[in-house]
């Protein structure tokens, strides 16, 4: 009965390849506790994505239109240019560097990638592989990181600034909420790879690394949506 | 990010051994008494019972301003209160008795019952439960110290934008309202996924969907909806967190906002959340109602499913709290469509509920009694409720008294009856007394009459065209009369509220007195497993994980058709309960690290208000608690309730 | 104890051992190479210059295939979907995210067309 508490109450099964433990919808406890908080989440960036959505086409509605106050908003000396390009366009896609937001995504993606290989090394026991797989997707969400300070520099420098407009306001809310999350991301995985140096990360916890992957797949779903509803719908 | 219950990470992988120095380990609390006990507790009848008393507090405290309003509504023209101060004391009336009443009351009883329902020793992640209480605690205390640094919210509980931006509220009322519901809907929101997890994957061998009581299943419903609700109403407050402090423009007009999107967001969320406010008292209604008419309840997979039906319909109708916001015709006409087509499940509720009565053998004790009075209060709240669905009848009622009314009736008639029902009736069971059924009757009629008094003549007033939210009113206007009476029937209520406290004090003392008589496992003769086992419950739960075999299952061990197909007693509930022996059994240890994390929100939240600088501490409790807890083995590996010692093992690392 | 615990061991509604569940290590790059694409069919269609429904209908189906995808194959949501066996949770628990997005689009939809 002592086992039976302590496997019900606290530990995970393990993993599906070993025997598993009695839960019962046969999925353990933690992984259907991640599901339930990404279910959650998904209602989070659903509403940030509709406030952005909508913020934009305000701030695009009214910006043509030529309302002074928005027109000032997002001016500065140097960008007369870039704001006439908006209002001719009737687009924010002037103030966005495509290429540049592409290969970030490709990073991203690759990071996912280099998680789910993580998650296969610790399944077959291959802790080397682990931690150099693990190594490489903080590397990439750190590279992400960078580009998205190096994207929202930019930005500010373009006359985007985050009180002076409502789309700037929505876009860094927005972005930079995705970015926290991967922030948050970059401190498990770091963890994660201590804690496999001490040789704590190993087999029997794989549904470690599958939740933190779980976790950092969500993120990059996110920015999935949010690539192709922010930047090329523009 | 996610603070889940791990494999004790501290420790080398694979079976627990003590071979190598576990990583970062602090001495954990052991053996402790009185305070310590309870706040390091992980057990979860002790949160259950502690959402409870806090309920209870901070239904006391709230009704304070309560009383205030309706002292300066008594007659017209009264100054007691100016504007501001009105408009603070309302606002925080409508916060603190959703968020902080409400709400954990319907926790306390799924906290406590939930496991006990499903055969389960506790819930999935029992730290994490701990952490739900504490950071709902911690939230509603720093909401509440608005008063003494710089003034109560004014925005009303809704918070409508643009009013709640800085230009028509400069104060920081409305950042405490904010920043202060956020970390309480934080712990609203793991208390969510804890408890679903432990209803999908914890029920007792045998215990089926169809099984599970009904209480159970509503509570399922109402966590599931706070899963889906929170996150919205996060949301909605962070635009508003970064209008007030960081210059944002999610709701400034001049910069082309459009403000309604508050209002949309709010009642996306605001729609659910009355139906999860109302639904755990169905539950209580739907337990309480077969035990005292001895009879299964009627249409049980009515039940069930109407309950499902309100969880999905309950996202369909939020605009209908907009009617008068601007939305185009095509929204009004939608939304007032489906508002009436969720009056169809609850009808379904009310009937079964009625039918279940029909033909009992009725015992109305008090338990029964407030939950008569749910259905009777709560459906006159629905009527009314109805009437909202009618779109241009709404347009006439919108923020009018006939609105207040309405939402007491089923808030107060409703929630509030049936959280009423299910103290009275559970509390031998939490506590190995019953409460004194003379003050227990006295306390319903009072309530009844204050209640009627109070909220009665509001659907009066409201349709005279009295508007909520104002301070006063002129003797022209004809309110005098009405509001005089609702004065009175509110200071009736009060007493009536607090007699509940009182009772518990008189029987606890008669109970004292006469020896203190175990009220035995099955005080009421009832359905479900939680009366299987010993009053009070004993800290195990259960000494072996019951086995079910059908609805009821607990009370067919009791009773059996004879030959003649009628059911007769086989056994008395004090031979078949379990006799509450708990050895061998080892319970998830306590934990300093929930109520250590719970406590560093305030401080960044505090932070984000003040001073920016205060965050950076907060943030660093924050983390190194995260690292504390993550680290810490969710069962204490030196406190071993195995029978047979391990003297070795328990050596190694004293 | 551990014959109770063995008892309870019993109930164990869990999977069958042997079964290999996850993707192998090439599916795993056949599908960032598939994502890779998409992205890339994604980044062209938006320099095609279109506007309106031509521009936006085909990001949003190459969008919610690319998200299909993450979330079946590196979350494994099509391998968990065989331990639960379609298990109804599954399908109440996507059709409850389905609709609560689909408030969302609702609102947006309020807004911008005024309905
Ligand atoms: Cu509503």
């Amino acid at each position: 009965m002592a086992e039976a508490i302590i496997d019900q109450a606290a530990t995970p099964v393990a993993d599906e390849h070993h025997e598993g433990h009695y839960t019962s919808l046969g999925l353990s406890n933690m992984k259907l506790a991640m599901w339930l908080f990404l279910g959650s989440e998904v209602l989070l960036f659903g509403a940030l994505i509709s406030t952005y959505l909508l913020s934009k086409t305000r701030f695009l509605t009214e910006l043509v239109a030529g309302n002074p106050e928005v027109v000032a908003g997002i001016s500065n000396d140097e960008n007369a240019e870039l704001v006439n390009e908006m209002i001719t366009k009737g687009s924010v896609e002037p103030l966005f560097d495509i290429p540049f937001t592409s290969l970030s995504s490709f990073i991203l993606l690759m990071s996912s990638l280099t998680m789910v290989l993580a998650h296969k090394s610790v399944t077959e026991g291959n802790y080397k592989n682990l931690r150099i797989w693990l190594s490489t997707t903080m590397l990439l969400g750190a590279t992400f990181m960078a580009g998205q300070v190096y994207e929202f520099t930019t930005f500010y420098r373009e006359g985007l600034t985050y009180d002076g407009s409502l789309l700037g306001t929505a876009f860094y809310t927005l972005t930079g909420f995705h970015g926290a999350h991967v922030t948050g991301g970059l401190i498990m995985l770091g963890s994660l790879i201590y804690l496999s140096f001490k040789g704590r990360m190993q087999k029997d916890r794989a549904e470690t690394v599958e939740l933190v992957g779980l976790y950092w797949h969500f993120v990059d779903i996110v920015w999935v949506l949010i690539f192709t509803i922010v930047y090329l719908i523009h | 990010m996610a603070i889940v219950e791990q494999e004790p990470l501290a420790l080398p992988a694979g079976e627990p051994s003590r071979s190598a120095r576990p990583l970062g380990v602090f001495s954990r609390p052991r053996n402790t008494t009185g305070l310590k006990n309870w706040l390091t507790s992980v057990d979860h009848k002790k949160i259950g019972i502690m959402y409870g008393v806090a309920s209870l507090f901070f239904l006391l405290w709230g009704g304070v301003p309560a009383l205030l309003i309706r002292l300066q509504l008594a007659r017209p023209n009264q100054g007691l209160l100016s504007g501001d101060a009105y408009n603070q004391i309302f606002t925080m009336h409508g916060t603190v008795m959703v968020f902080l009443v409400v709400m954990p009351m319907g926790a306390a009883f799924a906290n406590y019952l939930l496991p006990l329902q499903i055969g389960a020793r506790d819930v999935a992640f029992p730290r994490i439960n701990a952490f739900s209480f504490w950071v709902f605690l911690a939230g509603g205390i720093m909401l509440n110290t608005s008063w003494f640094l710089g003034g109560g919210p004014d925005g009303g509980w809704f918070n409508y934008a643009p009013n709640n931006g800085i230009a028509y509220s400069p104060g920081i009322g409305i950042d405490f309202w904010n920043v202060a519901l956020m970390i309480a809907g934080f712990g609203s929101l793991t208390g969510a996924v804890n408890l679903i997890t432990t209803v999908l994957n914890m029920r007792a061998p045998g215990m089926t969907w169809m099984r599970l009581p009904v209480f159970t299943w509503m509570t399922l419903v109402t966590q599931f909806l706070l899963l889906f609700a929170i996150p919205v109403l996060t949301v909605a407050q962070l635009l508003l967190l970064f209008d007030r402090r960081f210059d944002g423009n999610f709701f400034n007009v001049a910069q082309g906002a459009d403000p309604l999107l508050w209002q949309h967001l709010f009642w996306i969320f605001g729609h659910p959340e009355v139906y999860l406010m109302i639904l755990p008292a169905f539950g209580i209604v739907s337990e309480v109602i077969p035990a005292f008419a001895r009879k299964p309840i009627f249409g049980y997979p009515f039940m069930v499913f109407s309950g499902i039906a309100i969880g999905f319909m309950g996202w369909g109708v939020w605009a209908h709290h907009m009617f008068v916001s601007g939305i185009g015709p095509l929204s009004v006409t939608a939304f007032a469509v489906a508002t009436m087509f969720i009056a169809v499940p609850t009808g379904v509720k009310v009937l079964n509920w009625m039918a279940t009565l029909w033909g009992g053998k009725l015992i109305l004790n008090t338990a029964m009694l407030f939950s008569i009075g749910l259905v009777t209060q709560f459906t006159l709240g629905g009527l009314s409720g109805v009437s909202h669905a009618i779109a241009p009848a709404d347009t006439q009622q919108t923020d009018t008294y006939y609105i207040v009314a309405h939402f007491h009736y089923v808030l107060f008639g409703g929630a509030l009856f049936g959280f009423y029902s299910g103290l009275y009736f559970w509390w031998p069971k939490a506590f190995g007394y019953k409460l004194n059924e003379k003050i227990g009757k006295w306390n319903f009629w009072t309530m009844v009459l204050g209640f009627n008094l109070t909220f009665g003549p509001m659907h009066i007033l409201g349709l005279q065209g009295m508007p909520r939210r104002m301070q006063t009113y002129d003797t022209s206007q004809g309110f005098n009369t009405w509001n005089m009476w609702a004065t009175i029937g509110s200071f009736i209520l009060a007493f009536a509220t607090l007699s509940i406290l009182y009772n518990a004090l008189v029987s606890y003392l008669g109970w004292r007195r006469a020896g203190r008589p175990n009220p035995g496992p099955d005080p009421w003769d009832a359905r479900s497993l939680e009366w299987s086992i010993q009053s009070p419950t004993p800290e195990h739960n259960f000494d072996v994980t019951p086995t079910v075999t059908s609805l009821d299952d607990w009370w067919y061990h009791k009773y059996q058709e004879d030959e003649n197909g009628v059911l007769r007693r086989v056994a008395s509930s004090k031979e078949l309960a379990q006799p509450g022996n708990g050895e061998g059994v080892h319970l998830p240890a306590p934990s300093y690290w929930p109520i250590i994390v719970a406590f560093s929100l305030p401080i960044i939240g505090y932070g984000l208000i003040f001073s920016l600088w205060l965050c950076i501490p907060g943030v660093f409790l924050l983390l190194a608690a995260m690292y504390g807890w993550s680290l810490e083995p969710a069962d204490d590996l030196d406190q071993d309730h195995h029978s047979e010692p391990e003297p070795e093992l328990a050596q190694t690392h004293g | 104890m551990s014959t109770e615990s063995m008892a309870v061991g019993d109930h164990s509604t869990t999977h069958d051992d042997d079964h290999e569940h996850h993707p192998t290590a090439k599916t795993y790059w056949l599908t960032f190479l598939a994502l890779v694409i998409l992205t890339a069919l994604e980044v062209a269609w938006s320099y095609l210059g279109l506007s309106g429904v031509a521009l936006v209908l085909p990001l949003l189906i190459m969008m919610v295939i690319k998200f299909a995808i993450v979330a079946g194959v590196f979350m494994h949501l099509y391998t968990d979907l065989n331990i639960l066996n379609g298990h109804w949770f599954t399908v109440a628990f996507g059709i409850a995210i389905g609709l609560a997005v689909s408030v969302y689009v609702v609102v947006f939809a309020a807004f911008q067309f005024n309905i």
